[in-house]
């Protein structure tokens, strides 16, 4: 809310120049957003121009509908300086009086409210007017606070607005059929043309000011074309009402139609406003010269507000602030504000709430107000008393970070990228069902949750092979989304060198398996030994491609990213990308339970064994390692490829491969006969059932 | 006044002492001869006080004129001296050189690490001051139903703060099954809905796990939870559709607005470092009553005043707030014995302070060269 410094003066003697007023306020619940100059102009007569006059923008909450008026806002500054506020009085002289009401003669116009309900009160009163433009004063006053001047008859119902924070209107009189105001409901089908030029289409749910024709207004949003006030206009109604917040609300979002009107009445006007706000129109009418109110006014109250009355005793306030506030303060502070304290036991009150402060609901609403005007800033620096051991963090926190180091270790940089992505994007990691889409997504770029984080971090892969990067690694810890539920995945992508230049030696580029180790040293992290099978997906290039299990579950892909899929996000053509994801939940899931108990060290020595075969190369490396090993005594440790070579010397579909055969037993030192005859066996089963060579 | 004549003969009496060190130099043993050379090469040459240096120090002494003249000496006589200085640099080098030496001065290969993520660092540091502070850490779901994200919060349909936060709705709901059981597994009374609500929107705050958190245990009450939230913002400097937030809540007998003080300016504090100016000062959130946010002092211009901070050196950092009764009442808790604090606050924000970031969409780029200057 923008408010002019000298408009503020009006009412409160401020002491300070705006930018210490500012401050202050700040530290009051009133934010100050922007300070700027005001523009140049009159002021009003008899009234001493200020001057380094200023405009503060104020952040104001949304609790407080109060303050979006100069007066709300001179009402918290006089509150926080202990300065009396003077009010627009209905008896004063000068440019801030207002028509004394008893004066006001006969009608010529009739109100009746069908709704009651949305609307429970209703002010109106007839004027003689001269339209034109308004004295400089006005206008400068308006263009300070961001309202643009139109006539004399529009500017007094801003004006009051901006300065009470009563939103008023005027009608053109003679344009009213049969002179009548009602206030009812909109007929279903019932049409309006705004005061913006537009046709609207109401419906039964919002609140309309009609005639007896037809609707003039869409009640608390905008006036309507048809009874706006001209040139022409002679003889206006003004309009002085309070509408229920919520219907206000819902109309005005149904119209996509947001006004300075309808955001003080969404928010709560203050419902015994609406008489004073009227006299001070009239007055304005007759300090500008722009006309003379005629006949009386007319006050419809069908359901007369019922202040509310709220208890509060001294040890609430202290308990929930933390802080000692002398009982006086609490009620001088509260009174300040308007509201009427009356003591109903010892260190107890009741506490009426003034009509400008429908936030203020509750004891602890009252609280925050002797809080912040007693000041933060006089609260001790405390701390909460510890009532229990604290319980254990969220498990997912320290296994996340647990795999954030092994990645960073293994030469991967963090990434963090959108939750949602592109459908097209989603479609090849969607697994059969589509991708959960969003009602109302920013754009097209943003329309489902990612089933998979790979493609947002293959984007980011792109954008850096576009911005110099020749060798890329990124991971991403996070949630991947479905119909199923949240996930919480590990994504890795791979790009350029696998062992960075060096002086010593050649550039590597990276394989499939610099990629599958990673993968595979993930898991022992958890205890868990990965098994990896050939797969064929979307994403991936088959034959380069692989499905990531654990004790036959599925756990996650590794594999080279297609070219399609490449090229969709942005990759230079040509580029090899290796890519990986692995389900984090279902890892832990699969993680042993049992308490890690640290085995005895060997006693004995083990006994180690090379045997080079040549097999067929149709056959995979996990089958002959598998055959091997059924066939070895339960002394087998361990069987290991460390070569595996194919060209000259291997005859054409076969390949000749390495092994590294590791025996222990617990009890005893193995001997050569032992260890040889078992390497007979697993060898005598790989030539025989696999049809491989010894070499 | 020196006249160019007199710097002429000095130039010529450095000359002469230098032949006389270098002989000295020459004269020494081998095993003492390099370390010789260096001290002779940083008295001759050295930047701050070599004797070349100090006597081209007397330029300005002469008259413009002659300024050139005696430039072009002192540099002729520089770049003797450093001819024999390195000569005989390079042949004491070649004879002490042992057997296998390897040059160590050649790169070494340095096992590559990755960098960390300026947001990650931002959230292991809040975690660690909140851990010590005795606090749990909890993450939850990202995909929410109304209940937990506004609802309970005192935030109920047609509530003009709903407006403070424009939420991404999902086209079609999840059933309720797919998060953790709240409501209905719940034995205390309470407001919540009769049965479990389906899966609507994505949280627009982490404020949605106080109340998974409440429903499920009962006072006291100490957490933060940590994760990405989702609203409804264009991309521009200081607006992402997804970021991420902190949320901390305190609850149990007699906690104060003063303890909430207390520990806010302990966390600004240690995220800015001792010394940095904060304030807490008033505001409004529905769920919490009193409300205050925390500014600190703007780190772009010390609080004198700039565009970043809107000229008024403060720049807000977090929102909190005594729990308002109303969440109470919503999760089963009785607001006439306890109470508790609430806070919430931008891990980009924190970021963008820390590191001086002038726009946030830098974090969702992922680009090496931004990562590359974080390696925590």
């Amino acid at each position: 809310m923008k408010i002019l410094y000298s408009w503020l003066r009006d009412f409160v003697d401020v002491p300070d120049g705006p930018a210490e007023l500012g401050r202050r306020m700040s530290l009051r619940g009133l934010a100050l957003e922007g300070l700027e100059p005001a523009p140049p102009g009159d002021a009003p007569p008899g009234v001493a121009a200020v001057a380094d006059d200023a405009v503060l923008d104020f952040d104001v909450t949304a609790n407080r509908p109060d303050c979006l008026s100069v007066v709300g806002i001179a009402r918290e500054v006089a509150a926080v300086y202990g300065l009396p506020l003077r009010l627009p009085g209905v008896d004063a002289t000068g440019h801030l009086r207002s028509a004394r009401l008893s004066a006001v003669a006969s009608d010529g116009f009739t109100v009746r409210i069908d709704a009651p309900d949305l609307c429970p009160r209703y002010v109106g009163a007839a004027a003689e007017v001269r339209v034109g433009p308004s004295p400089g004063w006005v206008q400068r006053r308006l263009a300070a606070l961001g309202v643009r001047p139109i006539t004399n008859v529009v500017d007094i119902t801003n004006y009051v607005l901006l300065e009470l924070g009563q939103p008023m209107h005027a009608f053109d009189h003679a344009r009213l059929a049969d002179q009548a105001i009602v206030v009812r409901r909109a007929a279903a089908g019932e049409r309006i043309t705004t005061l913006d030029g537009k046709s609207r289409a109401l419906t039964a749910d919002m609140l309309v000011i009609a005639d007896a024709a037809r609707a003039t207004g869409v009640g608390g949003v905008m006036g309507g074309a048809d009874s706006e006030v001209r040139e022409a206009t002679t003889r206006i109604v003004f309009e002085s009402a309070w509408f229920k917040p919520q219907s206000v609300r819902a109309t005005a979002r149904q119209l996509g139609l947001r006004t300075e009107a309808s955001t003080r009445f969404e928010r709560g006007a203050d419902p015994t406003a609406q008489a004073r706000a009227m006299a001070r129109a009239c007055a304005l009418l007759e300090i500008i010269g722009a006309g003379t109110a005629a006949g009386t006014l007319v006050d419809a109250e069908p359901r007369p507000h019922q202040p509310r009355t709220l208890p509060l005793t001294h040890a609430h306030v202290e308990g929930l602030l933390g802080m000692p506030v002398p009982t006086l303060e609490v009620e001088r502070l509260l009174e300040w504000l308007g509201f009427a304290v009356r003591p109903a036991a010892p260190l107890a009150w009741q506490v009426t709430v003034p009509g400008w402060r429908p936030d203020v609901a509750r004891p602890e609403d009252l609280i925050e107000e002797v809080g912040r005007h007693h000041g933060f800033e006089h609260l001790p620096a405390t701390f909460p008393p510890v009532f229990q051991a604290p319980a254990a963090s969220d498990a997912r926190i320290p296994r996340d970070a647990r795999v954030r180091r092994a990645m960073l270790a293994a030469g991967f940089s963090e990434a963090i990228t959108f939750a949602f992505i592109e459908e097209t994007a989603a479609a090849p990691f969607a697994a059969g069902a589509p991708a959960l889409r969003l009602a109302n997504p920013l754009s097209e770029t943003f329309a489902v949750m990612r089933p998979s984080l790979l493609p947002g971090l293959v984007t980011a892969v792109g954008h850096n092979r576009r911005h110099e990067q020749r060798d890329v690694q990124l991971f991403e810890i996070a949630t991947a989304f479905a119909a199923a539920g949240e996930r919480r995945m590990l994504a890795a992508a791979w790009t350029g060198a696998a062992a960075g230049d060096h002086w010593s030696g050649h550039r590597r580029d990276v394989d499939f398996f610099d990629l599958s180790g990673v993968v595979e040293t993930v898991c022992t992290m958890f205890g868990v030994t990965p098994s990896f099978a050939p797969v064929e997906t979307a994403w991936l290039v088959a034959g380069r491609a692989a499905r990531i299990a654990a004790d036959g579950d599925a756990i996650g892909t590794v594999g080279l990213l297609a070219p399609a899929v490449a090229d969709a996000h942005g990759l230079p053509r040509g580029d090899v990308v290796f890519v990986a994801e692995l389900d984090l939940d279902r890892l832990t899931a699969l993680a042993p339970r049992a308490a890690a108990r640290v085995e005895v060290l060997p006693r004995f020595p083990s006994a180690v064994r090379d045997v080079s075969l040549l097999v067929p190369d149709s056959l995979s490396a996990v089958t002959v390692r598998d055959t091997m090993r059924a066939a070895a005594p339960p002394t087998l440790v361990s069987v290991r490829e460390f070569d595996r070579y194919q060209g000259q010397g291997t005859p054409p579909g076969t390949v000749s491969v390495s092994l590294r055969c590791t025996f222990r037993a617990a009890d005893r030192t193995l001997t050569d006969e032992e260890v040889a005859t078992a390497m007979q066996r697993m060898v005598a089963a790989a030539t025989g059932t696999l049809g491989a060579q010894q070499r | 006044m020196a006249t160019l004549e007199e710097l002429t003969r000095l130039v010529s009496e450095h000359e002469a002492a230098f032949a006389l060190a270098l002989a000295e130099v020459d004269a020494a043993p081998a095993t003492a001869r390099a370390a010789a050379i260096e001290a002779l090469t940083v008295g001759w040459t050295g930047r701050k006080s070599g004797r070349l240096t100090d006597l081209m120090g007397h330029l300005p002494s002469l008259p413009a004129a002659d300024r050139r003249a005696f430039g072009q000496l002192v540099n002729a006589l520089k770049s003797r001296v450093e001819q024999a200085l390195t000569e005989r640099a390079l042949a004491a080098a070649a004879t002490k050189r042992p057997a296998g030496a390897v040059d160590v001065t050649l790169p070494g290969r340095a096992p590559a690490l990755g960098h960390r993520h300026p947001l990650s660092l931002v959230r292991e540091e809040v975690q660690a001051i909140f851990t010590r502070l005795g606090y749990q850490v909890l993450e939850g779901p990202e995909i929410e139903d109304d209940w937990h994200n506004f609802e309970a919060l005192n935030m109920p349909d047609e509530h003009p703060a709903r407006d403070m936060q424009d939420t991404l709705y999902l086209a079609e709901p999840l059933p309720p099954s797919l998060q953790p059981p709240t409501a209905a597994t719940t034995t205390r009374p309470g407001r919540r809905p009769a049965a479990p609500q389906p899966l609507t929107l994505l949280r627009t705050h982490t404020s949605a796990m106080q109340i998974r958190h409440m429903e499920q245990h009962d006072p006291p009450v100490r957490l933060v939870a940590i994760g990405p939230v989702y609203r409804r913002d264009n991309l521009d400097l200081t607006h992402t559709p997804m970021f991420h937030q902190c949320e901390g809540l305190v609850v149990g007998h007699g906690i104060t607005l003063a303890h909430l003080k207390g520990t806010l300016l302990a966390m600004a504090e240690a995220l800015f470092g001792a010394g940095t100016p904060v304030r807490f000062r008033p505001s409004f959130f529905p769920y919490t009553e009193p409300s205050a946010e925390v500014d600190v002092g703007c780190i772009r211009c010390g609080g004198v005043g700039c565009p970043v901070c809107k000229h008024t050196g403060w720049l807000e950092i977090l929102g909190s707030g005594m729990v308002h009764p109303a969440v109470f009442e919503a999760v089963g808790y009785d607001p006439a014995t306890v109470t508790g604090f609430a806070f919430g606050m931008g891990i980009e924000r924190v970021a963008m302070l820390k590191w001086d970031v002038g726009d946030i969409r830098l974090f969702y780029e992922n680009d090496l060269r931004f990562l590359g200057q974080f390696s925590k």
